[in-house]
């Protein structure tokens, strides 16, 4: 599956320009400790944080893509650095709960 | 030397917190790991001629890296966290090789020691080199790299508005704000 799959099926919302590629899991944390530590390359990273310092932090790790749920409006200078770097950043307004249930239902784990 | 083409995992990994502490009578300025968000000694407390205070304490991890095939440790207790860099100076080292890396699709950070000991006794380059074979051996290069500098590259340190990958105020109950540069 690849993140143009995941972003027609549940309707979320592109923010940064980007590649897309092949999704390897889903990998949930607010935290960029927990991130670096422990997301893999591919990974769909499910976040509610909005700060530009999650853009090195998903292009240290590799991740797919950043999912920020809830609404939560992410800054321009987030969404440019995120150009910047082939990161993409994608925006949905369902809380991160029903997010993780819809990215399950479409047969992602956690890698 | 082994011979061995090190395939690295992260190992030893340890959650906790970056203290960031400065002495209110010669200005200087610490950092250290602690598992412990309080410090064992409260805020302000005297440590010899210094009289230090918690400036910033922000959540982070600490780990070792190993080799998968023959075993080989590299301790990286040392490391206090990685710099993006922001482009603030336009003459410094770091700014430069940015670009100069980013045209070949290899994105920089920043390696930073705790301070005080890093300034005299850097991390070394070989640990640094081993830490960005690290990130890349866990995606693919072909679309782009990791490469991780030395801080004493950085042309003013006080003055570098770099942004740490920490994560700061994640235990206030105010939303985060702009984060302030580390002097």
């Amino acid at each position: 599956m690849t993140t143009q799959d995941v972003i027609e099926k549940i309707g979320l919302k592109p923010l940064s320009k980007f590649e897309h590629r092949e999704i390897s899991g889903v990998f949930v944390s607010d935290m960029l400790s927990d991130v670096m530590a422990g997301a893999k390359s591919g990974n769909l990273w499910v976040t509610v944080q909005t700060h530009k310092s999650v853009v090195p932090a998903a292009n240290l790790v590799d991740v797919s893509a950043v999912i920020v749920t809830s609404g939560k409006s992410v800054p321009q200078e987030t969404v440019d650095l995120a150009t910047k770097h082939n990161i993409a950043i994608l925006a949905t307004d369902l809380p991160s709960f029903e997010l993780i249930g819809k990215l399950y239902g479409l047969g992602l784990v956690s890698s | 030397m082994s011979g061995c083409q090190h395939q690295w995992e992260m190992t030893n990994i340890q959650f906790g917190f970056i203290a960031f502490e400065k002495c209110s009578y010669c200005n200087g300025v610490r950092t250290y790991f602690s598992v412990e968000d309080t410090p064992a000694l409260g805020d302000e407390y005297r440590e010899g001629d210094h009289f230090w205070s918690r400036v910033e304490s922000a959540q982070s991890f600490r780990f070792d890296l190993r080799c998968k095939k023959c075993g080989h440790l590299e301790k990286f207790y040392d490391l206090m966290g990685l710099l993006h860099c922001t482009s603030c100076m336009h003459d410094c080292k770091v700014e430069a090789l940015r670009q100069e890396y980013e045209a070949a699709k290899t994105w920089i950070l920043v390696g930073f020691g705790h301070l005080p000991t890093a300034t005299a006794t850097p991390i070394p380059p070989y640990k640094l080199d081993v830490l960005s074979e690290y990130f890349n051996q866990r995606r693919d290069t072909a679309r782009s790299r990791i490469k991780i500098l030395p801080f004493n590259l950085i042309e003013d340190f006080s003055l570098c508005k770099g942004e740490f990958i920490h994560d700061r105020g994640m235990l206030s109950l105010e939303p985060p704000e702009s984060r302030k540069p580390l002097l």
